[in-house]
């Protein structure tokens, strides 16, 4: 589905997050929404999924203005699991609430996917790790077999390692159930691995976008600064 | 200037919060009325609500109970009227101490950890994951909560009336020297339903006080762990401040 976004705008009281943003996002593709921290990406990525309105603009999803939400899903920065429920009833919570029982198939299916051994079924998310919680997020996101899936900071508190780990679930995911995904980070060495396009905001406006794969040879003066900041800082750690 | 501007940023800040109760509980009825209702949900919350508070309900009842005849004692025993004791207890307890102290430690107790449930929620970001999930948080969290605890508090009220009475009733008989048999006749012939009544309307009202507060609270809590304390405290103490307003004026409506 491809989602096409013109001139949106959205302001919280006198300040002005997002400025006159256009975008398309392709079909069956990977796009990248970088940025550094308070630059607005968070806020449009809840736009994009109907969570909050704009102030102004339009998004337009496969040519229609309003979408049933239901084909969505959503990784969160830190999986906003759940704690109450157990890993199964995360996974499966639209089915649990709605008092459908027979979902063990499909969960079992779901943990699969994202390489969670059956053991962690009735296990809660505050007795499994990080890196589990994060497969969880990803196996709950991806239950009801959304089209598009919005990836917040997937690779935020995991250790290089994991890090690693997740990036390539979320290729191998996206590809294997031809979704189309949106990702917002500042992980640069994620975005590469992940993304096919991408989009870089600064200061609530996009500043460049191009293929994933020459954004390191793209000239912009505040991209080039974002990606030298985030170089250093990885030198320095 | 500066005083004229803090007086003013106060009024505002006290219009807008009054307005997004108003917000809140338009809201609640009009999701309630036409509910999504996830009756497993309901159900749990009630029996996990009702089975964590018996414990600290039982003991109010009681030890207020038996505070009541001794104190009231005190007080007759100085014109004679030792046998007006039974009548205190019982008119006392159901009217006025089993409704109030039963909301007080109920909003200790429940209304403090739906304020800290809701706002850890909001600050891990479930609530943004259940507006991804398609669910409605006032169905889901809200509805249930209200629910529960305006169904619960009559029940809680009936118990602490009971235990209270037995309380007066033991200490009355074995350390006032009461015949058993009389005192339990005068609380019996004495108590009207009215009184047992406007006992359990108030608890309805309380009860519902309690939940809608407890998860305002929650809900448009500030985000980090000081959020979540401050809107467990602000539920506590707003719950408490408004059960001591609406006892007053329900208490002059049943006058």
């Amino acid at each position: 589905m491809n989602i096409e976004i013109k001139n949106l705008s959205k302001s919280f009281g006198e300040i002005s997050v997002l400025k006159n943003i256009s975008m398309n996002i392709k079909n069956n593709k990977s796009t990248i929404i970088l940025g550094k921290s308070g630059c607005g990406k968070s806020v449009l990525l809840k736009i994009i999924y109907q969570m909050i309105n704009s102030d102004e603009g339009e998004i337009s999803y496969g040519g229609k203005k309003n979408i049933d939400i239901d084909i969505f899903g959503m990784l969160f920065q830190y999986g906003a699991l759940f704690d109450s429920l157990t890993v199964a009833q995360n996974i499966a919570f639209i089915d649990h609430i709605n008092g459908i029982n027979n979902y063990q198939k499909k969960v079992l299916s779901s943990m699969n996917d994202v390489g969670l051994h059956s053991v962690n079924y009735d296990k809660f998310p505050s007795e499994i790790s990080g890196g589990m919680k994060k497969r969880v997020a990803l196996a709950r996101a991806i239950y009801k077999n959304p089209k598009v899936i919005f990836l917040d900071e997937p690779t935020t508190g995991l250790d290089p390692i994991n890090s690693d780990m997740i990036n390539e679930l979320i290729l191998r995911i996206i590809k294997k159930k031809k979704m189309t995904a949106i990702t917002i980070t500042h992980d640069i060495q994620s975005a590469l691995k992940t993304g096919d396009e991408f989009f870089f905001i600064d200061e609530g406006i996009v500043e460049c976008y191009g293929n994933c794969n020459e954004m390191l040879k793209i000239k912009n003066y505040k991209l080039n600064e974002f990606l030298a900041g985030v170089k250093k800082l990885q030198k320095t750690k | 200037m500066d005083l004229i501007e803090k007086i003013g940023k106060i009024f505002f800040y006290l219009i807008s919060s009054i307005g997004k109760i108003i917000h809140f509980i338009f809201f609640f009825f009009k999701y309630a009325i036409k509910p999504k209702f996830y009756l497993k949900n309901n159900l749990k919350y009630f029996v996990d609500i009702f089975v964590s508070s018996i414990p600290i309900i039982a003991l109010t009842g009681f030890f207020s109970g038996m505070v009541l005849a001794l104190q009231s004692y005190t007080g007759f025993s100085r014109f004679s009227a030792e046998s007006a004791i039974p009548n205190i207890v019982v008119l006392t307890l159901t009217r006025e101490l089993g409704p109030v102290l039963t909301a007080l430690m109920i909003s200790a107790r429940v209304g403090s950890s739906i304020a800290a449930e809701i706002a850890t929620m909001r600050v891990t970001e479930q609530i943004d994951a259940l507006k991804t999930l398609n669910t409605n948080f006032y169905n889901y969290l809200v509805t249930p909560r209200v629910l529960s605890l305006t169904l619960a508090l009559p029940i809680f009220v009936t118990l602490v009336d009971f235990i209270g009475v037995m309380g007066g009733y033991i200490v009355s008989v074995f350390r006032l020297g009461f015949n058993e048999n009389i005192y339990l006749i005068n609380t019996i012939n004495f108590l009207s339903f009215a009184d047992y009544f406007s006992g359990i309307v108030k608890a309805i009202i309380f009860g519902f006080i309690i939940a809608i507060v407890s998860c305002y609270n929650g809900l448009y809590s500030d985000k980090g762990s000081f959020g979540v304390g401050t809107a467990t405290t602000n539920a506590v103490v707003t719950s408490s401040i408004l059960i001591l307003i609406f006892n007053y004026i329900l208490t002059e409506l049943f006058f």
